[in-house]
């Protein structure tokens, strides 16, 4: 599977070194997915949920070890190469939803079309449609601040969808968000992952929205096995 | 409140230090008043030694009238010394080099004078077979280079009592002037005695120190002074307080004139038997001679006669003709006891006379058969004003022929001439005016040998008035009659010396001391003028001190949310963070209060330095007051409470929620508030309203309403930037999202901070702009008189009045400029002015100025010269004739150049300077005329005809501006400097002295923009400061944009583009109002922008705003921005 679709990771380590001396957050962790599989990661704080996830998405590189996505290896990418590969390939939803306050709903969607320069020509209708998907399609010029906490975490699952990613990462999508949204947002990406035939990785505390994914690992001090 | 201080301390430490830097800045600007008022007051001070006041004449009495004068018992309740000393004004020349210094005081003293002053040197006694010795002061000795042991050569003018304008008056140029060979015995630093002067100024005056003695020899002036120099009494009073010193004066002065006898104001008496002559040593008694010795013959009863005898050319009757004759007019009746009576052939007395009748002695009648009611017609001389010779005529019928007895054979009718009086024959007669000597018959000389100057024909007192009355009076002396026995005659000169003027000799004291405190109060206010060049920088430091304070503020949102959250009233938590802030602002004041005094000393360093074109002077120090040290302290503390008091305002009104949300930036605010709104059109119609003022007023080259018009600009410009950041929020639509884009929306999402950032910036570029189009030049084509020269090249000053004109050859040749290096003479064009010594009105002097140097302007400078006008009290086409005339009873037209008469002298069209005539009469001096950058910045203008009328005295020209082809320019200036050394001719090029005093204001230009440029420095340290802060809060946004694949290099170009989009909109704003401001005067062609200075120094704005920003963007990307993403599990 290395060089076909999926992910595949093989023996990722990660440490990282502070005053207090190495800390070796993931240890060796081994996994494949394949296109179009839904996983949920799960596991104790301070397990290194996050940072694997970020592996994945090319936010950090891994300390040994290898990860191919769809046969690349962002680790070996330039930062322009890889800003290239996280615009077109990885679609991300945070836990602190992290939109830009001072944009609309809309434009705050549309923001991923417009990190590589000029947009594509269908992106604002790409981007209304989406957001109605989304169940926001009344809310288009409202900004952030006047959202409510599960139609803020609706419009970054919306951005995270924008470019067509083929991988969707989300790290504790439904964390801050009370239960009936929680479900709401968990219903969501899967959703959206069976229409959009992309690979959803979901880092949750939540056994509920765990308990949706057929397949799902645990990680406990850095080691990852299946649950 | 302790433990949030030391916890917060990084933020709290850079409150501080932005306070520190409005106290220096502040409390510096008003220390640089107190240090200037200081140093000028200490200079006029120091010079004077313990000289609290000063008599100085061009006139010579008794050098014994000081002993005199101290002499009487009430001189010592409130005076110490009076001394007696020459002070004359001149030139000097090194004898061997011949470099020459005009403008130099010659001073002639004995040790009472240098004790007085404290000098700490003696003026050796001349060596036998040796030149008498001079001192000089440094800045003399450095003028001409001279050593000691070298030899000087001093001119200087020579006092005549006679009026040089009147007949008897007149001197061939070698007598005007004296001339001394001195040797230089020692050079004295330019302190204490060496800068010796009794006009402040903060120059340094060029001084020459010579024995008293020698002086008097030279001078031949035996035993006389023409100045007085008085010390108070210790302990009794304050000489340099006003009130004190002008009672004082009033004191001196009646001591003064206790102390006189008529000697010393160059009268006599003359007895003959019950009758007494008052006659003047300058042969003719002036007006308030005449009223004083009235009002004493009114006084004691006392008849009197005025007598006038003048020389009549020629008395002509049919072809019979007497050469050279005394004749008089009387007044009063023929006979009238004790006075001689005037009586006719036949023993009558003599008839009382019409303008046009004459009474010829029984000679002149013999010789020229004339009889009663033949015509006889008279030529003689009169003078005019610049010593001219004219002859005139006048026909006369005779009255009757005087009998050869009484009154018409008395010889002192006619004064003792010099040069006629003492001449055995007519022949030998030596007198100032020319002679035809083969006129002369032997029966003259026969009459002469019998009857000297017994005169030949009387006239009536109102004829001889009409034909030789000049400014200087007409009278040649007053008979009164004495009581029987002759007694009285003391009791007369003392009524005289009672009623008698002394203002017209100049015998006033001056408050020397108390002049030169007041003055130092100064022409302008540099506690306000640094005050003003600081008030950007004030401005700026307290924008500064609102952005630190408000970004420590905003950071501890959620404590203030928290404790309103708690139950804390609002106005708690305001007070709460209020204290803290004073703290810091306490502290603040307290560290920049020392700051402030080193501040000033810099100025202070910089005004003695590299802004010394502004001051003339090195000798400005820091003087340190107490009051102005608290005043500023008080001040910034203020400033900053203000500033602080505002930020906390506007951030402890958010909502609770939000403040525990720790949402500081976005603002759920009213899409654009009332008061910007106002504020934006309020500008607008400011700017519009006073560009509406200018034009319609005339005054569109006024730089004040320039100002005010770009201020306001400035102010709508912003108040619009304001609303367009609250308007940011676009309903409906997407905005632009290139790179460009969100800059701007990224630039709107704080408007505080961004607004305060593009404020400081618009500022900066908008006082760049303005101060560096009002930098003067001088303009024009080098070569060609420059504009505010009136087309004059040159521009001539003499330490001697010239009476001959300078365009005539005749007159040249008389004055010695003849030959080759005079010959580029023949091709200049020479308008000379009349001068009266007094203060420099211009920006190169200091002090206040008290009664400014005067001009009497000539009729034909307004056919010669092309000055240019900036406003005149009413329309006309020739500016120069609202000077003539008196506008009313002791008012008269006065013009001046705009920038003396408005920062100086502080006055305005229409307005009136007060000061004093040569009378001591009340004189004011109307403004009409206001030149525009013109060379008579020194100096008021008057025209020569009131000149004359106030200032008799002043004859002579001293004032010249000269136009010559640029070709002979040079040999011109060469010329009149080297062929009238004795006159101490100084010549300047006008350029040259224009450049002079632009070379003031360009560098208070400089002072201006060089505090300015701290501003600006601190505007962009503000500006840094808030991206550093912007960046850092947005690391989670520019994360998530990193995640979606933005680039690093990609936001790093958003970053700069949001600063440049801040910095090129406050420098388009800036130079907009700027530019819209000077527009009519661009348009006018009366500035010149230095474009490409300009571009630099707003491009160097620009570079050092990008590169803040680009340091804020790599302290931002220095720790990886991706973890802060990172969920908290």
């Amino acid at each position: 599977m290395t060089g076909g679709e999926g992910v595949v990771v093989e023996n990722v380590c990660k440490s990282f070194s502070g005053a207090a001396g190495t800390v070796d957050v993931l240890q060796s962790v081994t996994m494949k997915l394949a296109g179009g599989e839904a996983v949920a990661i799960m596991g104790p704080s301070g397990s290194g949920k996050s940072t694997l996830l970020h592996l994945l998405g090319g936010l950090d590189r891994p300390t040994s070890g290898s990860i191919a996505i769809h046969g690349r290896r962002p680790a070996e990418m330039n930062p322009k190469e890889l800003s290239l590969f996280r615009n077109r390939i990885i679609g991300f939803v945070f836990q602190d939803h992290h939109l830009l306050p001072q944009y609309s709903v809309l434009e705050n969607v549309l923001l991923p079309a417009y990190a590589l320069g000029r947009p594509p020509a269908d992106a604002q209708g790409r981007a209304r449609g989406l957001l109605e998907d989304v169940g926001l399609g009344h809310r288009l010029h409202h900004r952030p601040a006047e959202l409510s906490g599960g139609e803020r975490q609706r419009t970054a699952v919306a951005r995270a969808l924008m470019n067509g990613p083929r991988l969707l990462l989300c790290d504790e999508p439904t964390g801050s968000l009370d239960t009936a949204n929680a479900s709401a947002v968990g219903q969501l990406l899967l959703d959206m992952h069976r229409r959009e035939g992309n690979i959803l990785v979901v880092v949750t505390h939540n056994p509920d929205l765990a308990a949706r994914f057929t397949r799902r690992f645990q990680l406990v001090e850095g080691r990852c096995s299946a649950a | 409140m302790f433990r949030g201080l030391i916890y917060h301390r990084r933020s709290h430490l850079a409150v501080v230090l932005a306070t520190a830097v409005v106290t220096a800045v502040l409390t510096g600007a008003l220390l640089m008043g107190d240090s200037v008022r200081g140093s000028l007051q200490d200079l006029a001070v120091n010079r004077l030694g313990d000289v609290d006041l000063a008599l100085v004449s061009p006139r010579f009495f008794r050098e014994d009238l000081a002993g005199d004068l101290a002499g009487q018992a009430r001189f010592s309740t409130q005076f110490h010394e009076a001394v007696p000393a020459i002070n004359l004004d001149g030139s000097a020349a090194h004898a061997g080099s011949g470099r020459l210094a005009a403008r130099v005081k010659i001073l002639g003293v004995d040790h009472r004078f240098l004790d007085m002053v404290g000098a700490g040197f003696t003026i050796p006694p001349r060596e036998s077979g040796r030149q008498p010795a001079a001192i000089i002061n440094a800045a003399l000795a450095a003028e001409l280079d001279a050593q000691v042991g070298d030899d000087l050569i001093v001119s200087f003018a020579r006092f005549d009592a006679i009026p040089r304008e009147t007949l008897l008056g007149r001197r061939a140029p070698e007598e005007v002037t004296g001339r001394l060979r001195l040797i230089l015995a020692e050079v004295i630093p330019d302190t204490g005695a060496g800068r010796f002067g009794l006009t402040p100024h903060q120059g340094t005056p060029l001084n020459l120190f010579m024995d008293l003695g020698e002086l008097q020899r030279r001078l031949d002036r035996p035993s006389q002074a023409n100045s007085l120099f008085l010390s108070g009494r210790d302990g009794q009073g304050d000489m340099a307080d006003e009130a004190q010193a002008a009672a004082a004066v009033a004191s001196a002065g009646t001591l003064l004139r206790a102390a006189m006898t008529l000697s010393d104001l160059d009268l006599e008496l003359h007895r003959q038997g019950d009758v007494v002559a008052l006659q003047s040593r300058e042969f003719v008694l002036r007006p308030h001679v005449e009223k004083a010795v009235k009002a004493a013959a009114a006084d004691l009863a006392l008849p009197l006669r005025p007598v006038q005898t003048y020389l009549a050319n020629t008395l002509r009757s049919g072809d019979r003709q007497v050469p050279y004759s005394t004749v008089t007019a009387i007044g009063g009746p023929a006979a009238a006891p004790p006075f001689l009576p005037l009586l006719l052939a036949d023993g009558r007395p003599a008839p009382d006379l019409q303008p046009d009748q004459i009474l010829l002695g029984a000679w002149a009648a013999a010789d020229l058969q004339a009889e009663v009611g033949t015509r006889v017609k008279m030529d003689y001389f009169v003078v005019r004003d610049n010593e001219a010779l004219d002859v005139e005529s006048r026909e006369f019928t005779v009255a009757g022929i005087l009998a050869e007895n009484g009154l018409a054979m008395d010889p002192g009718l006619t004064p003792d001439y010099p040069g006629i009086a003492d001449a055995k024959h007519i022949s030998e007669w030596d007198p100032p005016f020319p002679v035809e000597l083969d006129r002369i018959r032997p029966r003259d000389e026969a009459y002469w040998d019998e009857y000297r100057g017994v005169p030949k024909a009387f006239f009536a007192i109102a004829a001889a008035r009409d034909m030789w009355s000049t400014r200087y009076g007409h009278l040649t002396s007053i008979r009164l009659g004495l009581p029987d026995g002759g007694d009285g005659l003391d009791a007369l000169e003392q009524s005289i010396l009672h009623h008698i003027d002394l203002a017209p000799y100049g015998y006033n004291f001056r408050a020397v001391r108390a002049e030169g405190v007041a003055g130092a109060r100064g022409a302008t206010d540099f506690s306000q003028l640094f005050l003003g060049f600081s008030l950007f920088l004030i401005v700026s430091a307290a924008m500064l001190v609102s952005l630190l304070f408000g970004l420590g503020v905003e950071g501890r949102s959620r404590e203030i949310g928290l404790l309103l959250a708690l139950g804390y009233s609002l106005a708690r938590v305001r007070r709460r963070f209020l204290a803290e802030a004073a703290l810091l602002a306490v502290a603040g004041v307290m560290a920049g209060t020392g700051l402030g005094v080193g501040y000033a000393a810099a100025l202070m360093a910089a005004l003695r330095t590299i802004w010394r074109p502004a001051i003339g002077s090195s000798r400005l120090f820091l003087h340190l007051s107490w009051p102005t040290l608290v005043m500023g302290a008080a001040g910034a503390l203020l400033v900053t409470l203000a500033a602080v008091f505002l930020t906390l305002r506007r951030v402890s009104r958010r909502p609770v929620a939000a403040l525990l949300a720790g949402a500081v930036g976005p603002q759920a605010t009213k899409p654009g508030g009332r008061i910007s709104l106002a504020m934006a059109w309020g500008g607008l119609l400011l700017a519009v309203g006073l560009t509406a003022t200018a034009v319609l007023s005339g005054q569109s080259s006024s730089p004040g309403l320039s100002f005010g018009t770009g201020a306001g600009l400035l102010m709508a410009g912003l108040a619009f930037f304001s609303r367009w950041c609250r308007r940011h929020e676009r309903p409906g639509g997407v905005g632009n999202l290139s790179l460009a884009g969100m800059a701007a929306r990224n630039s709107s999402w704080s408007p505080g901070r961004s607004i305060l950032s593009m404020a400081l910036v618009a500022c900066a570029t908008f006082v760049v702009i303005t101060v560096a189009a009002n930098r003067l030049e001088s303009g024009g084509q080098e070569g060609q008189p420059p504009p505010g020269a009136g087309g004059f090249a040159l521009l001539a000053e003499s330490s001697v009045p010239l009476y001959q004109d300078l365009n005539d050859p005749g007159d040249r040749f008389e004055l010695g400029l003849g030959g080759q290096a005079a010959a580029a003479l023949d091709d200049a064009q020479v308008v000379s002015f009349r001068l009266r010594p007094g203060s420099d009105a211009s920006c190169l002097n200091l002090y206040a100025p008290g009664a400014p140097r005067l001009l009497g302007v000539p009729p034909s400078l307004a056919r010669r010269s092309d000055f240019v006008f900036q406003k005149t009290l009413s329309e006309t086409n020739d500016p120069w004739s609202l000077l003539e005339g008196e506008l009313e009873p002791g008012v008269i037209a006065a013009a001046g150049d705009a920038a003396s008469v408005q920062w100086i002298l502080h006055l305005g069209l229409g307005q009136d300077l007060v000061m004093q005539n040569e009378a001591g009469e009340t004189l004011r001096l109307r403004i009409v005329a206001l030149l525009r950058g013109s060379v008579f910045q020194s100096e008021l203008l008057i025209s020569e005809e009131n000149f004359l009328r106030h200032f008799p005295s002043r004859s002579g020209y001293g004032y010249f501006l000269i136009n010559a082809p640029p070709s002979v320019t040079g040999e011109v200036a060469a010329a009149l400097e080297s062929g009238l050394t004795r006159f101490g001719m100084d010549v300047v090029a006008t350029r040259q002295r224009l450049a002079a005093f632009q070379a003031v204001q360009n560098t208070y230009l400089s002072t201006f923009q060089t505090l300015g440029g701290f501003g600006l420095l601190l505007g962009t340290l503000g500006l840094g400061i808030v991206l550093l802060r912007n960046v850092l809060e947005r690391r989670g946004e520019l994360a998530t944009l990193q995640a979606f694949g933005f680039s690093r290099r990609r936001l790093a170009r958003m970053i700069l583009a949001e600063t440049a989009f801040l910095l090129f909109l406050g420098v388009a704003l800036g130079s907009g109002a700027s530019l819209l401001s000077l527009a009519p005067r661009l348009l006018a062609g009366d500035l010149v922008l230095p474009w490409w200075s300009l571009g630099q120094t707003l491009g160097l704005v620009v570079a050092v705003g990008l590169l803040s920003s680009l340091a804020a963007v790599r302290s931002a990307f220095r720790a990886p921005l991706l973890g802060v993403l990172k969920a908290e599990n």
